[in-house]
């Protein structure tokens, strides 16, 4: 299975430069996460990959070829505003999508029972989509993704309205579709869940790429300049420090604090200080910066 | 082609299953029947039962006492002596439905008569106290000269003039009345289906763009293909619908004689009681308007241009807007497109050679309810219908082309209301 290659990208809605300038390649059997703030142009660069619109200038190749419908039959796509027909069944909705797709009726039946079951919702095949609660729509929405068996996957916000024991069946999904060697996007405005997820990220800001590569590397790129704090008595203990510039605090709450240090600030001196101001300290780690603080400096760099 | 298929079949199944369609499929002919029969029967019930009792202030000292004396169904007339002021308090009181008044001069034809009333009688009273009173002052007016009996037979001789259709083998009756409203049936039953199935369209465009399932199905298929086979499997469905309904209407044609033959008795036609349903109706004088097959393929053909054409309209309409009272300010053109022929169909029956008819039934937009009506009415040369179909054609061609460059752009637009520069923009871009 190929890679997805998007060439210098450019697009634009009168006036409004949505997408400029964009280049960026998610491999098979890893997964790309794509992120940026809202109106960055990520969705204006997912309906180009999924060939809903076409670039103004540039080009996005998928295994060496530009993309059209050959790949759209090859694609499986999870927007991030997404919906069913409502009056429709379950079971006519995943066929008629399948069908779109290209796959034969029989071969769609199997496939469908095949996923209703793994995502234990064989039960609502008669079911009316009206009727569905939004955490089964999107069990729904996504097996609808998967039907055709499709090679290349961009799931944006996938998570969304799921309870904790699906979100983890969901993972388990994506990772098992990894392995498979399918080239995966995933957007998401969720951290964390990128952290856990992605292999590689590209980061757009006003339509321009500000940051791109493989996580791990990024995150060695971005000094070890954060401090974890836990500690009993004086939850003011810091605020000196903090007043006076030397650190930045990014995350507080009662007995914790993750702290961003500034220039010149070594983490020997804020163990310094929070010794002889906090009654007792239970852990004092030095690690990378969280993903949503790498995030907003390099939008902020970037604008 | 093969998503365009998929498409349609998807929209026909889905909606031919419907309860909505199935309901409306069986109830309208039951409706139009209803419509159709009721408004004769009620308003025969409701006449009959109308009788009028007129008190008559008779200034000419004659007319008053010939009216009373004459046999007229449903009016008794009571010649009055009292002053104006009891009459008027005997009509208030119910005594009397109302005073009429014969003025002075009218048997000289110099002045006209008065009916006074509580609730001004309504016009069908007004029509048959007229009739009464001018034939009273007529008869008077040739007894005073001595009218010799067969010169008033003359006077009252009303010949009739038929109306025939020279046809290949000859001529026919010209059921002109029975064509009317044929022509006028067919041209509101396209007018309502156009508005209707293209509503149809509109609110599955809607649908799709609310309920934003269209972002995942326009990556698997082209909006064009999305928009065909929305729009060609709307139309399948209102074809079935209409093929039902034809066979409904048929079916009752061809046993409309026996039914009428049910409240027909033979004696009253000098027909022995074995006399069958035909000779029955046929005595009885009762004919059934011919409806010919080639008037039901052109109503077929014009239906589904002026369709498509209206459909597609409908459906740019329906991508471009995110709630129905966007919907309500965009539609009100294209609305207004469909009623115009409406205001015409009269004048066409009319007329259906002038030129302002000929003219009407060519325009794109009218010609699916004009040509048809004209068709119903008249024979109209074979060119004129080609000319009027070949344009009807071209305009959805077209149509369908500019709809569907804005539906492609306005299903992936959300917030925003476009203008209509913004629609010139997208159809100049794309």
């Amino acid at each position: 299975m190929g890679q997805l290659v998007v060439e210098r990208v450019v697009k634009r809605y009168g006036p409004l430069l949505a997408v400029d300038d964009v280049s960026f390649e998610a491999a098979p059997g890893r997964i790309m996460g794509l992120l940026g703030p809202n109106g960055a142009g990520k969705t204006s660069t997912i309906r180009m990959i999924t060939h809903i619109t076409a670039p103004d200038d540039g080009r996005i190749l998928y295994e060496g070829r530009p993309v059209g419908r050959w790949s759209q039959e090859r694609l499986g796509y999870l927007p991030e505003e997404r919906g069913l027909y409502r009056r429709m069944t379950v079971g006519e909705q995943l066929l008629y999508l399948a069908e779109l797709k290209g796959v034969a009726r029989e071969d769609a039946r199997r496939k469908m029972a095949r996923w209703l079951e793994r995502f234990e919702a064989t039960d609502w095949v008669g079911r009316k989509t009206e009727e569905l609660s939004k955490g089964m729509q999107q069990k729904i929405q996504f097996i609808a993704t998967l039907l055709h068996d499709p090679t290349l996957l961009i799931l944006d916000e996938p998570f969304g309205g799921l309870d904790p024991i699906n979100a983890e069946l969901l993972r388990e999904v994506i990772w098992e579709l990894r392995d498979d060697g399918r080239c995966i996007l995933f957007a998401s405005h969720r951290m964390e869940q990128v952290e856990q997820l992605c292999d590689d990220i590209c980061l757009i800001s006003n339509g321009r790429i500000v940051l791109d590569g493989s996580l791990r590397e990024i995150k060695r790129r971005f000094a070890r300049n954060t401090v974890i704090l836990e500690f009993e008595g004086g939850s003011d203990a810091m605020d000196d420090m903090e007043a006076r510039g030397d650190v930045r605090v990014i995350s507080r709450s009662h007995n914790r604090l993750e702290m961003m240090l500034s220039d010149g600030t070594s983490p020997r001196s804020v163990l310094d200080y929070a010794l002889s101001h906090v009654d007792e300290i239970r852990k004092f780690e030095v690690t990378e910066p969280p993903l949503s603080e790498i995030f907003m400096s390099s939008v902020r760099k970037g604008n | 082609m093969t998503k365009i298929w998929i498409v349609l079949r998807s929209e026909f199944v889905r909606r031919v299953t419907s309860k909505w369609f199935i309901a409306t499929t069986v109830l309208a002919p039951v409706v139009l029947l209803a419509l159709m029969v009721l408004p004769p029967v009620v308003g025969m019930m409701a006449s009959e039962n109308n009788e009028w009792t007129v008190a008559v202030v008779d200034e000419t000292d004659v007319l008053g006492t010939r009216l009373a004396e004459r046999d007229a169904p449903r009016f008794t007339f009571v010649p009055v002596d009292t002053p104006a002021d009891s009459v008027r308090a005997a009509v208030l009181s119910g005594r009397f439905d109302g005073y009429l008044v014969l003025r002075d001069g009218m048997l000289e034809g110099d002045a006209g008569a008065a009916y006074y009333s509580v609730d001004g009688g309504g016009f069908s009273l007004g029509r048959r106290l007229a009739e009464l009173v001018n034939d009273e002052v007529t008869r008077y007016r040739l007894d005073a000269q001595d009218v010799p009996l067969d010169v008033r037979a003359i006077m009252e001789d009303r010949i009739s003039v038929d109306l025939l259709k020279l046809t290949d083998g000859g001529s026919a009756p010209d059921s002109a009345a029975a064509s009317s409203a044929i022509g006028l049936g067919m041209g509101f039953v396209i007018y309502f289906t156009m508005f209707l199935y293209g509503a149809y369209v509109m609110h599955g465009v809607m649908e799709e763009k609310q309920s934003r399932v269209l972002e995942v199905v326009v990556s698997s298929v082209r909006p064009f293909e999305l928009l065909m086979g929305k729009v060609l499997g709307i139309g399948a469905m209102g074809l079935l619908q209409m093929a039902t309904w034809i066979v409904f209407v048929v079916g009752l044609a061809l046993s409309a004689g026996g039914i009428a033959s049910v409240f027909l008795d033979p004696s009253d036609f000098n027909l022995p009681d074995t006399a069958s349903a035909a000779e029955l109706v046929d005595a009885a004088n009762i004919s059934f308007p011919h409806v010919a097959p080639d008037l039901v393929a052109w109503f077929l053909l014009f239906f589904l241009g002026g369709y498509l054409l209206y459909a597609s309209l409908f459906a740019a309409i329906g991508s471009l807007v995110d709630n129905q009272q966007d919907a309500q300010g965009l539609m009100f053109p294209v609305t207004i497109l469909i009623i115009i022929p409406l205001l015409f169909i009269t004048v066409l029956i009319e007329n259906p050679h002038s030129l302002l008819s000929v003219v009407l039934s060519m325009v794109p937009f009218f010609s699916p309810i004009l040509m048809v009506v004209r068709l119903a009415t008249t024979s109209v040369p074979f060119w004129q219908v080609l000319l009027s179909y070949t344009l009807l054609c071209a305009a959805f061609v077209l149509s369908i082309w500019i709809c569907a460059r804005i539906y492609r752009i306005g299903i992936l637009m959300y917030g925003k209301k476009p203008t209509y520069r913004d629609l010139a923009r997208w159809l100049r871009h794309s």
